[in-house]
């Protein structure tokens, strides 16, 4: 038997053959299975959707807004009572120390505030 | 090289990717076909497993990192589908890989897209007695007559083991067909 040799053969070669014109059109069927880029499209209703949250976010924040800074004034501002109980029951503020901050025109000032009459003076250091 | 590097660019910028997948789809057809052609054998099959690779291909080209040659980088996808495409198939008939390979060269007689004659026939069934990596470095090298060098990009394997495979594969081959 001869023996074969493959590299002292004639090439042989595969055989294989395509169908005519495969490929002018396979460029065109691989591009048909590659998808477009994807663009986001929001459907009507997805779009009504949103406007609507959004007018919803606008009217809450519109509703809470002077709220918000009523309670803001409400707590920084306070009322010469609320001063005077605190000073009276709450600190260490002696009399004698709010006498040594007081100037001319705050003493002016409590005598036109608080009219002592000098005999009422008198009838109470007498009685006390 | 900076001409491959400015091709990559342009496949990954969205303005010139198209033109430039089309440059490449009609550059790398024909080997890749061969190539899945010599793998699966049949051309329908071949036909399906072309159009996958090139997805995958225009689907992954933003993982490319470059470090292979897209040449090699596209010939080991194929190389993969085309395998996997096999394997799948084999299972699905419940028959193993060389059985359904030696199903389809029993095919191939009465294949209109092959003009084979009674040696191309043997050769064939002579491949198939080899190991899978035999096979694909025979196939590579004897069929489709690429470099030692590009086959070892694609396949991952140092020139010196395939010279040695090849050298083994054509011994195997010439055993085959002298006593059959």
């Amino acid at each position: 038997m001869k023996e074969f040799k493959l590299d002292t053969t004639q090439k042989i070669a595969s055989g294989f053959k395509t169908p005519d014109n495969y490929f002018d059109t396979l460029s065109e069927k691989v591009m048909l299975q590659i998808p477009e880029k994807e663009v986001k499209v929001l459907s009507i209703f997805q779009r009504k959707k949103s406007i609507i949250f959004l007018v919803a976010a606008v009217f809450m924040i519109a509703l809470l807004l002077p709220q918000l800074f009523t309670s803001a004034t409400k707590t920084t501002e306070l009322d010469n009572s609320s001063i005077e109980n605190y000073l009276t029951y709450q600190s260490n503020v002696s009399q004698y120390d709010i006498i040594n901050l007081l100037d001319e025109e705050d003493i002016d000032a409590l005598r036109q505030e608080v009219a002592v009459d000098g005999d009422m003076v008198e009838n109470s250091s007498n009685t006390n | 090289m900076l001409e491959e590097k400015e091709f990559i660019e342009r496949l990954l910028n969205p303005k010139t990717q198209n033109e430039a997948f089309q440059k490449l789809l009609s550059e790398y057809q024909k080997p890749l076909y061969n190539h899945i052609r010599n793998i699966v054998l049949n051309h329908d099959d071949t036909d399906d497993v072309l159009q996958n690779t090139f997805v995958k291909v225009f689907q992954h080209l933003k993982n490319f990192k470059g470090d292979s040659k897209l040449f090699s980088w596209m010939y080991r996808i194929a190389t993969n589908e085309a395998l996997t495409f096999l394997n799948q198939k084999a299972k699905k008939s419940g028959i193993s890989s060389e059985a359904l390979q030696n199903k389809a060269i029993d095919n191939l007689k009465s294949d209109s897209y092959f003009d084979g004659d009674e040696i191309q026939i043997k050769l064939q069934q002579a491949i198939v007695t080899l190991p899978e990596k035999q096979q694909l470095v025979f196939k590579m090298k004897y069929f489709e007559e690429l470099k030692y060098e590009e086959i070892s990009e694609i396949l991952g394997t140092s020139v010196g083991a395939l010279k040695a495979s090849y050298h083994h594969a054509v011994k195997k081959i010439e055993a085959f067909v002298t006593t059959n």
